[in-house]
């Protein structure tokens, strides 16, 4: 490209020399003489701007191609064949390799769902993973929240701008609760040949919340039930409690306080004495961790899954999964668990 | 939740249990307790005490100093012969006889108490003259703000009497958390706790006469009428509301200890109309308001003072009492004059129409609204006021009419008011206008304990049934066999007999409930097979020294466009937190991707490798077994990344995969390079290759043409905007294949003979794909090897000479074994020979 301009011109051979030396090839776009070049348009008669301005601009654009160019050049890699097993030119000590076993690891909120997991699957309950993106259905209607609730607002639930059927927008499940309808539909004929309904479902849940230390907009539930004749409260409660035992390897207390959820009813919240390695003090506070959501299920969910409240009822719970994991490891900020950052994950061999 | 332990034993005609036992019993059986305060430590040493005489202080003209009379209780203090204390003290309204809270050295400031600074009193001199301690302001005995003089005991007192005392400031206040409450509005009253708490102790309560049945002529009627006027246009949102204007109104502080109440259960007593209506919200939770009735009637410029129930129009704006200017949302209750908004109903009044020192005449409205309008409202305008804690509950539109008539009953004790209308009750149940009656909030039922005892494990009878349910005031008794059960109006959360169910068990003690496991049946728990395959690629994948992450579902829509994928196809939040949450994934690799450079600059450069499982979503693609939702496509994502070592990243990432394979046993899969797989057409493929390089890229195709996912490396201008570095590939899969395609076991017996091994180098064009290369030395060995032998082929080396890009140079290693004879080394050199010629004429191979 030549340009009409001398002092343009001059400039072009100046930098384009330069160009070929320079380490960042990038910096060339930053050099002095262009901005000199482009600070000179306003002290220009007013008829020369225009035709000045421009051939600049063709200079800075022919400085940018030749950028773009090297770029790509500089990410060309040598041509391999996909079909290969290994690269031509690679020597055989050299040909790729596993990385070190102590490097890997699994994810810690992971290996809690598969311990936990685990523990009821021993018990009698079948896993069942639940949905990333449901409807209104499932997530209030089929739990028994009334129309007009407020939970069915945006306000704690992510909720998409495509629509269902019936013109409501799809959600981001608040809870592993929506699995409920549908387990109970699935199992209901093994449910009347006498067997029960037991599942747990693990999965990971979103609310609409901002992100601090102790709070994240995407977490990890474990949502169980258990459905059969003359299923009561107290079987809620051993049922807990054994599981808990389980888990924390000892015989801890477990107490319910009264709680409210549209779901269940009577609903609870469940406390399970503290391990004492897991105890700051001996205060009362400090003795009681609360750790679930329960109750029996309300007869409108059952209803609603074609199950009789008369002949059938049953208990459901949910808990969470990164509190846990937090507690047992003294982790301090919830939002490392979706970080990537393997400084974290490295910690969980 | 704060419940003050002396408000509610007004209610209870028993003693209750000391204070640690009875939060206990409330966490089990009512609610979680958050804190327990105990108030009376504030006023350890503050005591009543009469000022004797006051004298202007010599030294300085706004002081007095003062005799008082402590009734000789406070020990370690100067007094003078007659036994008197003197206390310098500069309230204008300090004189000789008031009886006064006094605050003796080495007592506490009961203001500063909870503060980290406590202010202890001693003796000393002002201007010259020695107080002892000082006589306290309303707003240090932290029971209003008043600041401008002492507080003035307004009851019965003797000097010397603990002041705690007087005011039944030796409490305790309990909050407890108001979650446990969304079904109970009638918890978020003193008198509803009250009534638990008998219950649950097993005490019978019995609710104050005047919350059964409203007081009737309890206030003096004005002889002069105010004209007021009430319309309700939306009677499906407020299906009560009433009014009544009061005359001759006195505005003033109210009682000491109205203002105690309310400042201990944390509401900041104004003037007496506010505080009535505050009072009378925190006993019944039943939320007021009052208008002054000269402004509401002057907005209009008329006679009458009219009250308009509605939805706001377009535009309209409202300045509230907290100063904020609102535009109401559409949906929201309004109510306004016959002109103008004065007050977002049920959650805050307006600036406008506030009660002030020189109102004389009020409208007191009592109304029931509908909870969500009340929650949306609130939540649109960022007010959270004590109304909408309550009204957000669903009080009972039965209590109104008690209400009102306390209401009333208060406002002519207290502020000397008088009726001055008729009380007007606009009643609109279900939208339709219509009486109340007895059963407009629930229907009796008629239970058998049966239902009760099979859904609690207890085997409780008729009687102890009743018992429980009437100390809570339900109508309960037997009926041969069965209990007729009726619960209280302001129990609006009892809609069916499972409800009952909760509350007998609630009553009765869930500790006390018999632990008893489920009984199980034989039959094996059928296994997760899916999730049983992600738990062994875990181990197997952290084994060989990859780390498994999580990523968030959602996405930035820039990362979808620098990957080359389809916004338009992503499902996207329309309340997302942040742009970076915009997006569900099309694919799992970009967030893994994105995970790459920030670990590289932590440090992490010798190679590392992620791996997630996750779920991909597509506009239009539904779930095969749920039409009407998204399909949700399970995917397991690698990516291998490092900052030098030599070769292409693409063989790491591919020695991974076949390393999968082996060790889980799964069926492997055609390597077809991306570049030629042609027009894939499908957009599950389409978003999950984009970011792959067709060059250095394949598909994993079945037999069947089923594609299970890519592996490869990153198109230059992906690696470019995330700073991936030369050495980055990866590769993401239906993790599903690992299930459908498990490996029969095929046993190949063990020959006895030896095994003969041959190389054979082969240079052939640099163009021949290696896979087609192989295909043609497999194939024609398979195909001539002696019969009855067993032969394996295996790439032992690819080279390529500097100077000859054109060709390479690859050697496969060939073992063979006959079942047979021992095998002569003559007959491997045949076969071998002859597969070199066939090369050598089907592709110019020329063996080395």
């Amino acid at each position: 490209m030549s340009y009409q301009n001398p002092k343009v011109a001059e400039v072009a051979d100046v930098l384009k020399r330069r160009f070929a030396e320079l380490e960042n090839k990038a910096d060339i776009l930053k050099a002095v003489e262009l901005k000199a070049l482009y600070a000179e348009i306003p002290t220009l008669p007013p008829e020369q701007r225009a035709s000045f301005g421009k051939e600049i601009n063709s200079l800075k654009q022919e400085l940018q191609e030749l950028v773009a160019k090297h770029q790509e050049q500089a990410e060309a890699l040598p041509p391999i064949d996909v079909t290969a097993p290994f690269d031509v030119n690679t020597p055989i000590d050299k040909r790729p390799k596993l990385l070190p076993t102590e490097h890997g690891s699994k994810h810690p909120l992971t290996t809690e769902i598969e311990r936990i997991t685990d523990i009821f699957y021993r018990m009698g309950f079948e896993v069942v993973e639940s949905r990333e993106i449901d409807d209104e259905y499932h997530m209030f209607t089929a739990l028994n929240f009334p129309a007009g609730h407020p939970a069915r607002d945006d306000y704690d639930t992510f909720m998409t701008v495509q629509k269902d059927k019936n013109d409501h927008p799809l959600v981001a499940p608040a809870h592993t609760s929506t699995m409920q309808h549908r387990v109970l539909k699935a199992y209901k004929e093994r449910l009347e040949k006498g067997e029960p309904i037991a599942i747990v479902t693990p999965d990971r849940v979103f609310r609409n919340e901002d992100l601090d230390a102790t709070h994240e907009h995407t977490f990890h539930q474990i949502e169980g039930i258990y459905v059969d004749k003359g299923v009561h409260a107290g079987m809620l409660i051993a049922t807990l409690k054994t599981y808990l035992n389980e888990y924390f390897g000892e015989n801890l207390e477990v107490k319910l306080q009264p709680f409210y959820f549209p779901f269940t009813e009577p609903s609870f919240e469940l406390a399970v004495e503290r391990p004492a390695i897991l105890r700051k003090d001996d205060s009362e506070e400090q003795k009681w961790l609360e750790l679930l959501g329960c109750g029996m299920i309300h007869p409108n969910v059952l209803k609603m899954a074609g199950i009789d409240p008369e002949v059938y009822t049953g208990f459901a719970w949910g808990q969470g999964i990164e509190r846990m994991v937090m507690m047992k490891n003294g982790i301090e900020d919830i939002r490392h668990f979706q970080s990537g950052k393997l400084e974290f994950l490295r910690q969980f061999v | 939740m704060k419940v003050s332990v002396n408000w509610i034993k007004e209610y209870l005609d028993f003693e209750l249990p000391p204070i640690g036992e009875l939060v206990v019993k409330i966490g089990a059986q009512l609610g979680a307790v958050e804190e327990v305060i105990d108030l009376g430590v504030k006023y350890k040493g503050v005591v009543v005490a009469k000022v004797v005489s006051c004298e202007k202080h010599p030294n300085a003209d706004k002081l007095h100093v003062c005799l008082i009379d402590d009734g000789g209780v406070v020990q370690d203090v100067t007094r003078n012969e007659q036994g008197l204390i003197q206390v310098v003290c500069g309230a204008p309204n300090v004189r000789e006889g008031l009886l006064v809270a006094w605050i003796p050295p080495k007592a506490v400031v009961p203001s500063t108490y909870d503060t980290s600074d406590p202010f202890m009193l001693e003796a000393r001199e002002l201007r010259g003259v020695v107080s002892n301690g000082m006589l306290a302001s309303g707003k240090e005995l932290a029971i209003n703000e008043d600041h401008n003089g002492i507080l003035e005991i307004d009851v019965e007192a003797q000097p010397g009497q603990a002041f705690a005392e007087v005011y039944k400031l030796n409490d305790y206040i309990i909050d407890i958390e108001n979650k446990m409450f969304t079904h109970r509005p009638d918890c978020f009253g003193q008198l509803g706790v009250a009534r638990e708490i008998a219950g649950i102790l097993g005490h019978k309560f019995t609710s104050p006469d005047w919350y059964l049945q409203p007081l009737k002529d309890v206030v003096e009627k004005s002889s002069e009428t105010l004209p007021l006027e009430v319309r309700n246009e939306i009677p499906e949102l407020v299906p009560r509301f009433m009014a009544v204007a009061m005359s001759g109104v006195e505005v003033k502080p109210s009682p000491i200890w109205i203002q105690s109440y309310l400042s201990r259960v944390g509401i900041r007593p104004i003037n007496n109309v506010v505080d009535i209506t505050n009072y009378i919200m925190m006993l019944t939770a039943q939320p007021l308001h009052a208008y002054d009735y000269d402004k509401v009637k002057a907005i209009d410029g008329g006679d009458t003072a009219t009250l308009v129930v509605r939805k706001p129009h377009k535009g309209e704006k409202l300045t509230l009492l907290s100063g904020k200017e609102v535009e109401p949302r559409e949906d929201a209750i309004l109510i306004a004059s016959a002109t103008k908004p004065i007050g977002l109903g049920g959650v805050m009044g307006g600036a406008d129409t506030e009660v002030d020192e020189n109102t004389k005449n009020i409208i007191l409205e009592c109304a029931n609204f509908d909870m969500y309008s009340i929650r949306r409202t609130s939540m649109a305008h960022g007010l959270f006021t004590d109304a909408v804690t309550r009204f957000n509950k669903g009080q009972s539109p039965l209590q109104n009419d008690k209400i009102t008539a306390k209401a009333m009953q208060l406002f002519g004790e207290l502020a000397d008011a008088k009726q001055a209308s008729e009380i007007i009750d606009k009643v609109s149940l279900e939208g339709n206008e219509s009486s109340l009656s007895e059963n407009t909030v629930h229907n009796p039922f008629s239970m058998e304990p049966k239902f009760i005892n099979e859904r609690i494990g207890l085997s409780l009878n008729e009687d102890e049934i009743i018992k429980l349910l009437t100390a809570v005031e339900f109508t309960a008794y037997d009926t041969e066999g069965a209990i007729h059960i009726k619960a209280p109006f302001w129990r609006t959360d009892i809609k069916i007999p499972e409800d009952v169910v909760e509350e007998v068990g609630r009553l009765y003690g869930y500790d006390k409930l018999p632990q008893e496991l489920p009984k199980r049946i034989t039959a094996p728990t059928q296994r997760n097979t899916l999730l049983e395959t992600k738990a062994k690629i875990r181990n197997v994948l952290s084994r060989a020294g990859a780390n498994e992450a999580l990523t968030y579902s959602f996405v930035h829509g820039d990362l979808l466009e620098k990957m080359g994928q389809s916004k338009d196809l992503a499902f996207q939040l329309s309340n997302a937190l942040s742009p970076d949450l915009q997006y569900y994934r099309l694919s799992l690799t970009p967030s893994l991707l994105e995970k790459v450079h920030p670990n590289i600059k932590a440090g992490y450069t010798d190679g590392f490798g992620l791996f997630e499982f996750g779920k991909a979503h597509i506009v239009g693609e539904s779930d095969p077994d749920e039409p009407e939702l998204p399909q949700e496509a399970h995917r397991l994502s690698f990516v291998y990344a490092a900052n030098k070592g030599i070769g292409a990243a693409y063989y790491t990432a591919r020695k991974y995969l076949t390393y999968l394979f082996n060790v889980c046993n799964v069926e492997d899969l055609i390597f077809e390079p991306l570049v030629s797989a042609g027009v894939l057409n499908d957009p599950w493929i389409e978003q999950l290759v984009a970011p792959y390089d067709p060059e250095r890229s394949v598909l994993l195709r079945d037999e069947e043409d089923y594609i299970w996912g890519v592996l490869g490396e990153f198109k230059p201008a992906v690696r470019k905007k995330l700073k991936l570095p030369e050495l980055t590939a990866g590769f993401e899969l239906d993790p599903l294949l690992f299930v459908r395609r498990q490996k029969q076991v095929t046993y190949i017996p063990l020959p006895k003979f030896p095994k003969v091994m041959q190389d054979i180098t082969l240079r052939v064009t640099a163009d021949i794909s290696h896979a087609k290369l192989l295909k043609l030395v497999t194939e024609y060995l398979y195909g001539n090897r002696p019969q009855h032998t067993k032969l394996d082929v295996v790439t032992k080396d690819i080279y390529q000479k500097e100077d000859d890009k054109q060709h390479k140079h690859v050697t496969f290693g060939i073992t063979i074994v006959s079942y047979k004879k021992t095998m002569r080394d003559e007959e491997v050199t045949m076969l071998l020979d002859g597969l070199a010629e066939q090369l050598g004429s089907a592709i110019s191979a020329i063996r080395l």
